[in-house]
């Protein structure tokens, strides 16, 4: 794994930091009054669950849909006497149950206080960090806390920021190897035009990214989720003033408040 | 030795300052040619698409929780019907197969009960907002060079837009930098808020104890803390707090109007821009004390 870093003085504190398992920073220790899960969660005793670690129940419905469904066709396919109308009728109320009860985690997902899944890295594509020369050094500082932050807060594996045209790339992306920093950020911005991205007039949020019509290759495999927030310049010219995408390897990954925190970060370059 | 660096701040002569215009913007002339164009070409890729299930599903989100109960339920009592009115005794055993399909249908009905009962039973209280009582106030202590104003009231905003913050009190080096955000009225003058008093807020327990962890303190419930009284430049209703040390030298005090109002998000993100915040203000008081230090040779 190979990092590429633009040579610049900015606080040390900043810099890019090796991967490892999202670990929590030391001042990031907290003393909560309450459990950190009760801010959200209401968790009563009722659990449905073998305790057993690192199976996730809430698919258990889906698994149980699944086996009832084939074993009430095998029991059809394997009836040695005529099968009368009643038992018809009860194959298919268990037909249709076994079709509600799979499609059930899907709209768990979508309910308040569900788990949000988390990242993993991608295997394929290196990390890269390019920041354009044209930059002035309290800009560029800027940047690399702020993409540093993106990285760090939400389920974010790449970030980039442009303004003005000027770039600032961070994270897995999928990039040709063996460039020199100028030389990525040149391929990085001609992609970024063909793209048409500096357009972009509204945020774009597209939690299932393998299910769209979007193919950017510049992003790494394995991108489920993308937010683009454009940054404006003027509110009354409405003139764009750069956009700051982000991409995750986890579906949904960006909920309303980690949205709400991008916009603020966005802010931060605006004008 | 007290040294008011506020008063010795000057704006820098000539700051490499970031809203000076850096030399960004590609000269327009070359429009002519062909082979760089300078406009940005429009977007040209899908706008994403609605998922009608996923909104669906948020806006409804109690009936949708109680639905498989409702088609568990219903579908109990579905199978049950089915064999009386086809005339067999309701007898639970495998030996024909309109019995076993009559389990298998059973089976499947309770899997949707139970995960209807886990579904309402892992349901967030939700909790309502208290609108604080106070007044809003906007102070800001004068002199300060305008990249650190902006950025302070970047954090503010961000803070108002993301959070439910609803009040922010910066002290650092003894000054009290912002205070933001809704207030507690003053005893005397009911149309003035409390002005934050530095030098007792720094020797008290909360800031002493913030300063000894280095660490940051979110009093979730702040009606059961002690140290509320310490606080009294904050709207009395003030529901939760976040304390966050900025470095070694300031701390930041953020109001919030909902009890456990503060995820852990927040919580991060907060002690991020605490550290930036750091940075920022030591480098700000760093080069006064060496303007001053220079001034006074």
């Amino acid at each position: 794994m190979s990092i590429q870093i633009c040579n610049f003085p900015f606080h040390p504190r900043f810099a890019l930091q090796p991967r490892g398992p999202r670990t929590a920073a030391r001042s990031r220790r907290v003393f909560a009054s309450g459990s950190d899960q009760q801010q959200q969660l209401n968790l009563s005793v009722l659990r449905f669950t073998f305790g057993i670690p690192g199976l996730d129940e809430s698919y258990l419905p889906r698994w149980i849909g699944y086996g009832f469904g084939s074993l009430i066709l095998l029991n059809h396919f394997s009836a040695s006497s005529p099968i009368n109308q009643s038992q018809l009728r009860s194959e298919a109320l268990g037909l249709s149950l076994a079709a509600f009860s799979i499609a059930l985690p899907y709209f768990g997902k979508f309910l308040k206080g569900s788990e949000v899944e988390k990242r993993s890295l991608p295997e394929v594509g290196e990390q890269v960090f390019v920041i354009s020369p044209s930059i002035g050094d309290f800009l560029k500082e800027d940047l690399a806390w702020g993409t540093y932050v993106l990285l760090r807060n939400t389920s974010t594996v790449a970030v980039m920021i442009s303004l003005q045209g000027e770039l600032c790339v961070r994270g897995y992306w999928n990039f040709p190897g063996q460039m020199s920093k100028a030389q990525l950020h040149d391929w990085f911005k001609r992609k970024v035009d063909e793209i048409g991205l500096a357009d972009v007039k509204e945020t774009l949020y597209f939690p299932q990214y393998a299910g769209s019509a979007l193919s950017w290759d510049i992003l790494p495999d394995g991108t489920r989720s993308v937010f683009v927030q454009p940054l404006v310049q003027n509110v009354e010219s409405e003139k764009m003033d750069g956009f700051l995408l982000v991409a995750s390897t986890a579906g949904y990954a960006y909920s309303d408040k980690d949205r709400a925190w991008i916009g603020a970060m966005a802010d931060k370059f605006r004008g | 030795m007290e040294v008011r660096f506020i008063t010795q701040i000057q704006v820098p002569a000539n700051p490499n300052h970031r809203f000076s215009r850096p030399p960004l913007v590609p000269p327009r002339y070359i429009r002519a040619s062909s082979s760089t164009s300078q406009e940005p070409k429009s977007y040209r890729g899908p706008k994403p698409s609605k998922n009608l299930v996923a909104d669906f599903v948020s806006r409804n989100d109690d009936s949708v929780r109680s639905l498989p109960i409702y088609v568990g339920g219903a579908s109990l009592l579905a199978v049950l019907f089915n064999r009386a009115v086809s005339g067999i005794a309701p007898v639970a055993d495998a030996s024909s197969s309109q019995s076993r399909a009559d389990l298998l249908a059973l089976g499947l009905a309770v899997t949707n009960l139970l995960t209807g009962l886990v579904w309402l039973s892992i349901r967030p209280k939700s909790i309502t907002p208290v609108e604080p009582e106070g007044l809003d106030c906007n102070v800001l202590e004068s002199h300060l060079p305008p990249s650190l104003v902006s950025e302070l009231l970047w954090a503010w905003e961000s803070l108002k837009a993301a959070t439910c913050c609803k009040s922010l009190v910066i002290v650092y080096n003894g000054i009290c930098l912002v205070q933001i955000g809704m207030a507690a009225e003053s005893p005397e003058d009911s149309n003035k808020a409390v002005i934050v008093n530095t030098d007792k807020l720094m020797e008290g327990s909360v800031y002493q104890g913030v300063m000894k962890s280095k660490a940051q303190s979110y009093l979730a419930n702040l009606s059961l803390y002690p140290g509320r009284s310490e606080l009294p430049f904050l709207p009395a209703n003030t529901q939760a707090v976040i304390l966050q040390p900025l470095g070694d030298k300031g701390l930041a005090v953020i109001g919030g109007n909902t009890v456990r109002g503060f995820t852990s998000s927040d919580q991060a993100w907060i002690s991020s821009i605490g550290e930036k915040l750091d940075a920022t203000l030591g480098r700000c008081f760093i080069n006064s004390a060496e303007i001053s230090q220079e001034k006074d040779q």
